[in-house]
């Protein structure tokens, strides 16, 4: 059951990204084509100098940055509105009545939407790319990435690749936990029998200033500890960071678990469809 | 087995209550009617039976178990509400019931298009209120279910689609299901009914058979309706 | 075919009275095969327990009896169809007679005028033909 609830939900949400991202690459190659036209020489100095080439870029790129932040919002904007929408407005009727568990209904619209987020940030750097086409070669880049590991490994003896793979991690738990926290305010404003749009943007805001009273906390007492070490040792700077970002992973992991329940459990016991 | 039972089955809102300890009991094989005014707690019970409600206190047992995935796949429910997404086509709507339900029957879902004249390759969102409101039903009664929960099934259809309707749900439940329809409009189904289940404000006041009501009290279900929830 | 059902009376009482006039009437014949219940049910657009009800009804009047796997027939015995129909004009001659008395005709009145109405319909019947 739930992969039929992933497979229809990524059928209901495609149908609005893939013509978006159709668009997104359509514009990026247009603006690659004419910054190639009008400025092949983007990087040199010639460039600066031609007034005409330095409108058109201005403009592509602007066009560009809009976009890209458009379907960043767009991207979070259809999270929101099929978790509401389908789940607790008039569609919410046929999906509770299937005979699917509560969990599935909440983890498939959290796996779809982890997909397009995963989808958004390839696609950005898909586009940069396509700009850095034939200015930047693709060897320059690896060369410079593979003498940066070694610079940093020899300084620090601190392995990038790991490095990498926790970074990653922080971003997947980062983006899961964002998408959750989302979940359960709409949720939590399922429990009131009127304005519960309004209650669950309120529901958020509070969630919001409850995590960063209590993150600061945390930062606050960890630092003080460490606050020598900081300052002194570039070294353990290193180790610091790298400690805070798996820190902060394990913190969201303990959110996602917390807001997936509260999630569950109120649309299990408390449902209230209007 | 009987289909559908409740004990003492209760529904509280904050201050309101909508349902007020309920006994009763569905046998196999029968068409119901669940009938009172606006506001009586019908939709309450329906959505608790579908398993869309939580009781606050007593049961409710389909098939001899309390509602969860094993119920909603014996159950066939018809919303009041439009609840299919606008922008899904019907034959995409069809592959997904086919898709959750086991017993949903492509077939009789395709014929009763057919006669209704309702072409498949359209989409929810370019067809009027009330042939959304069929192939809800078209879709609901095409499953092969135990127990069918109509909430308003007649309510903005025109007098043919009507006939059309009743006549689809006295043909198509299987012998052992049973079909409980919510209404207020009593007149028009009442020639379908077995039983019937008068609800108000809250409580039950009255269990009967239709057969009962004509022969004790010489009038139509409708007719007594009217008598006993006079304004 | 027409069915007329009233609001105020049990349903299947209704559909044994029309059955049973259709084969008093001829129009179903003795020894015919009933459709199946679901299809009489569609037909008279009531739920199929009624009319099954209906037709248990009629095979304790014994006017219909039922093959275990083949169906049900029309009564094949001339004699119980005819019993039917004796039964049924008595019931309508009651009637009828009660109204006249609250009328306050006499059973002579009441003779003289039948025979006028009679004849009336005889020449009704001849000018059609």
């Amino acid at each position: 059951m739930l992969a039929k609830l992933i497979k229809h939900e990524t059928k209901a949400t495609s149908r609005i990204f893939m013509p978006l991202y159709g668009a997104l690459l359509i514009l990026t190659v247009f603006t690659k084509l004419v910054m190639a036209t009008f400025a092949p020489d983007f990087f040199s100095e010639a460039a600066v100098n031609n007034p005409v080439a330095e409108v058109i870029l201005g403009v592509s790129f602007t066009l560009y940055f809009i976009l890209i932040v458009g379907i960043c919002v767009m991207t979070l904007g259809i999270i929101i509105q099929r978790f509401y929408k389908n789940l607790f407005t008039d569609e919410g009727y046929l999906m509770f009545s299937l005979p699917v568990k509560t969990w599935e209904l909440v983890l498939s619209k959290l796996l779809v939407g982890l997909l397009w987020s995963a989808v958004c940030t390839v696609m950005i750097f898909l586009t940069f790319v396509i700009f850095s086409l034939g200015i930047v070669s693709m060897m320059e880049i690896t060369q410079a990435i593979q003498s940066g590991y070694d610079e940093i490994f020899i300084k620090t003896g601190l392995n990038l690749n790991l490095f990498m793979v926790e970074l990653i991690v922080f971003f997947i738990f980062e983006t899961i936990s964002s998408i959750l926290m989302i979940y359960v305010a709409i949720a939590i404003g399922q429990l009131f029998s009127q304005h519960r749009i309004v209650a669950a943007f309120g529901a958020y805001i509070v969630i919001t200033i409850a995590l960063q009273i209590l993150l600061s906390i945390i930062m606050a007492v960890s630092t003080i500890g460490n606050l020598e070490n900081l300052i002194l040792n570039s070294s353990n700077a290193l180790t610091t960071i790298h400690w805070l970002i798996n820190g902060t992973t394990v913190f969201n992991v303990v959110l996602c678990i917390g807001f997936y329940f509260v999630t569950q459990y109120i649309m299990k016991n408390r449902l209230n469809l209007e | 087995m009987t289909i559908l039972s409740t004990k003492n089955l209760t529904k509280i809102y904050g201050k309101k209550t909508a349902l007020s300890q309920i006994n009763m009991v569905v046998p196999r094989g029968r068409i119901i009617g669940l009938l009172g005014p606006n506001g009586s707690g019908k939709s309450t019970f329906i959505k608790l039976a579908a398993g869309l409600l939580v009781p606050s206190s007593g049961e409710l047992l389909i098939d001899g178990q309390p509602p969860g995935v094993l119920t909603k796949s014996k159950i066939s429910y018809l919303s009041e509400r439009s609840y299919l997404s606008d922008w899904m086509r019907v034959r995409e709507i069809i592959a997904f019931f086919e898709d959750f339900y086991a017993d949903f029957n492509r077939i009789k879902a395709e014929n009763m298009l057919k006669d209704l004249d309702i072409n498949p390759d359209d989409r929810l969102k370019t067809m009027s209120k009330g042939t959304k409101e069929k192939v809800q039903l078209i879709l609901v009664m095409s499953r092969q279910a135990e127990l069918y929960l109509l909430d308003e099934p007649i309510g903005g259809v025109d007098p043919a689609a009507r006939d059309y309707i009743l006549n689809t749900i006295i043909t198509n439940y299987k012998e052992e299901a049973s079909v409980i329809i919510s209404t207020h409009l009593i007149a028009d189904i009442e020639q379908i009914l077995d039983d019937i289940l008068f609800i108000n404000q809250g409580e039950l006041v009255l269990t009967s058979s239709v057969d009962e009501i004509r022969e004790t009290h010489n009038k139509s279900v409708d007719g007594l309706f009217r008598e006993v929830f006079k304004c | 075919m027409k069915w007329i059902i009233d609001s105020d009376r049990p349903i299947y009482k209704q559909l044994v009275e029309q059955i049973e006039m259709r084969i008093i009437s001829g129009a179903y014949a003795p020894g015919d095969k009933l459709e199946s219940v679901r299809e009489m049910a569609m037909d008279a657009g009531v739920n199929p327990n009624t009319m099954q009800k209906a037709l248990a009804e009629l095979e304790r009047m014994e006017l219909v009896f039922a093959q275990r796997t083949s169906g049900r027939f029309i009564t094949e015995d001339l004699k119980v169809i005819e019993e039917a129909k004796k039964n049924l004009a008595v019931q309508e001659i009651g009637a009828f007679l009660e109204k006249m008395k609250k009328l306050g005709m006499s059973r002579n009145e009441i003779l003289v005028l039948m025979e006028m109405v009679a004849e009336g319909e005889k020449e009704d019947d001849h000018i059609k033909h």
